[in-house]
């Protein structure tokens, strides 16, 4: 059943513009960086310590984690919108699905999408760093740790607003914790206490070991989506 | 009397309040197989939220809903596999075609693709069928979500208000539509309006709500004896003649002018004739007094207009 909602889910993308949305994150943050390299070139390749490759993945991660926390708001906001517009909740709640099926099928359409957007890092970072003559001993073990891990480090807040863009009408109260969320754990930095899920995307996982950080994402990822789920289940429909 | 297992809906006590303040109050609902219900009321009586609570979208603050005879509680999914529906105003997504929105409905219904074709044509809809909804009328999204709840080839069919925003041709076409539907695919109805003439033509059986309470549950046909069989009679002394009246046991009413009984067939009408001659009372005029439904309707939902 998950396979077949799934299947629904992004028959409802066409013409919503959200793949090329979900591009446009990791195409944003390569373009950025592209332009940095460019303005600073000798000083960024030639005046700093080690590999040209890791000094440009760390850079593109440091960049990545605004986009994260911004793409995450946004889809999940935009995939729940999609019902929440033209109270469209109450047809498909009134089919024979389960309601707890429902809510992992839009779960699942948000960890998806920005999943793909994570993932286009990869190539478009190799791409930058060829182009701008790195040579080709590409650190590719670097390379998608720094695109994965603080995806996964991020999955307590995809369940955080998938939750409260799901069951909440009003789509403005989603987006202000998003954006809360995202300004604080940009401008806030490393001050941010080790305990707050906002600290755990922003680890630069290309030199860092994953540590407690990963594993914890996942378990509170799951834990706050279970509690989302059961409280789209009690809830009535609008 | 039929068998409780051609029940399709039947709710026992049922109940929600919000805030407090029941919205469904005590609901008892007897739907059986091959049932066109009108379900009626004033414009926020409850009968949208007991829509909802029939389909689970709802959980009843209290009391039960059985969809053919099983509890939704337990048996949603099996239950709703039967049922289509079409609540308060259509559901869509607006930036799919009529096509892709049935297509969508279909993969969680699994259903041959042929339906959409199929429903598509039976609400004539198969020349705009390309279009995104959004472009849609008002009337072509209603045919749109009546089509919706055809997909499935449902054994009940729930409509709430389904000709909201349709004209005449239009709801002509709807009642037509859903008068054939039990008759050729044994399909039972329940179908809301705010009036009673809609539903008048197609229900066998009505259901009137009012703040939130039934005040009527019955065949069509008994609410129309109850409408007509009013007799009045023009009497020299009617309030002496009153109480004779009231003593052999009819439901009398009176003015300075006249008397008036209810639910009077021939035979009890010639009874009360004779019973006013004999007691030396002079009767002028017999009249039977027909109030339309629509006026009995009124009464009963307190005279509340819809506006």
């Amino acid at each position: 059943m998950i396979i077949r909602l799934m299947s629904v889910e992004l028959l409802k993308l066409r013409r919503k513009w959200i793949w090329p949305l979900v591009a446009l994150g990791p195409v944003g943050v390569i373009a950025l960086q592209a332009v940095n390299y460019a303005l600073r070139y000798d000083y960024l390749v030639h005046q700093q310590p080690g590999e040209p490759w890791d000094g440009l993945i760390s850079a593109v991660a440091w960049l990545t984690l605004a986009a994260l926390l911004t793409g995450i708001f946004i889809l999940a906001s935009m995939t729940a919108g999609i019902e929440h517009q033209l109270n469209a909740w109450k047809l498909t709640v009134a089919l024979p699905v389960k309601k707890r099926h429902l809510y992992a099928a839009k779960f699942l359409l948000t960890a998806l999408l920005l999943l793909t957007a994570s993932v286009l890092l990869i190539p478009l970072t190799v791409a930058l760093g060829l182009s701008l003559g790195f040579g080709t001993a590409i650190p590719y073990g670097q390379l998608i740790a720094a695109a994965l891990f603080p995806y996964l480090a991020a999955l307590p807040v995809i369940a955080l607003q998938v939750w409260l863009s799901v069951t909440i009408h009003n789509q403005a109260v989603p987006l202000t914790v998003g954006i809360v969320g995202m300004m604080t754990a940009n401008f806030a930095g490393s001050r941010i206490p080790d305990w707050l899920p906002y600290k755990w995307p922003q680890i630069d996982y290309a030199v860092n070991e994953p540590g407690l950080y990963v594993p914890a994402g996942i378990a509170l990822g799951l834990v706050i989506y279970a509690a989302g789920m059961l409280d789209f289940v009690r809830k009535d429909v609008r | 009397m039929t068998t409780i297992a051609d029940s399709i809906v039947q709710t026992e006590a049922l109940t929600k309040s919000i805030s407090g303040k029941a919205v469904v109050n005590e609901v008892n609902i007897k739907i059986e197989r091959g049932d066109i219900y009108g379900f009626l009321g004033p414009n926020g009586a409850g009968k949208t939220t007991t829509i909802r609570l029939l389909l689970g979208l709802t959980k009843p603050t209290s009391g039960t809903v059985r969809l053919f005879d099983r509890d939704i509680r337990n048996h949603r999914l099996d239950v709703l596999r039967k049922v289509g529906s079409l609540v308060e105003y259509p559901s869509y997504y607006g930036h799919l075609t009529a096509v892709e929105n049935l297509e969508a409905v279909r993969r969680l219904l699994d259903v041959p693709k042929e339906r959409i074709d199929d429903v598509l044509a039976i609400v004539r809809l198969t020349k705009d069928a390309g279009r995104q909804v959004k472009g849609y009328s008002l009337g072509m999204k209603q045919r749109l979500g009546i089509a919706t709840a055809l997909l499935g080839n449902p054994e009940l069919l729930i409509l709430d208000e389904p000709t909201n925003g349709l004209d005449p041709a239009g709801i002509q076409e709807i009642r037509e539509l859903i008068i054939s539907l039990p008759r050729t695919k044994g399909v039972t109805i329940l179908i809301s309006s705010h009036l009673l003439s809609e539903v008048e033509q197609m229900a066998t059986r009505v259901g009137i709500i009012a703040k939130g309470s039934m005040v009527y549950q019955n065949s069509i046909s008994h609410l129309r004896e109850q409408a007509i069989s009013r007799i009045r009679f023009t009497v020299n002394d009617p309030a002496s003649a009153y109480p004779l009246l009231r003593s052999s046991g009819y439901e009398a009413e009176w003015d300075d002018r006249s008397l008036t009984i209810g639910r009077a067939d021939n035979a009890s009408t010639a009874e009360a004739v004779a019973l006013l001659v004999k007691h030396h009372y002079d009767v002028y005029r017999v009249e039977e007094q027909t109030a339309s439904l629509e006026s009995l309707f009124l009464e009963m939902t307190g005279g509340e207009r819809s506006l």
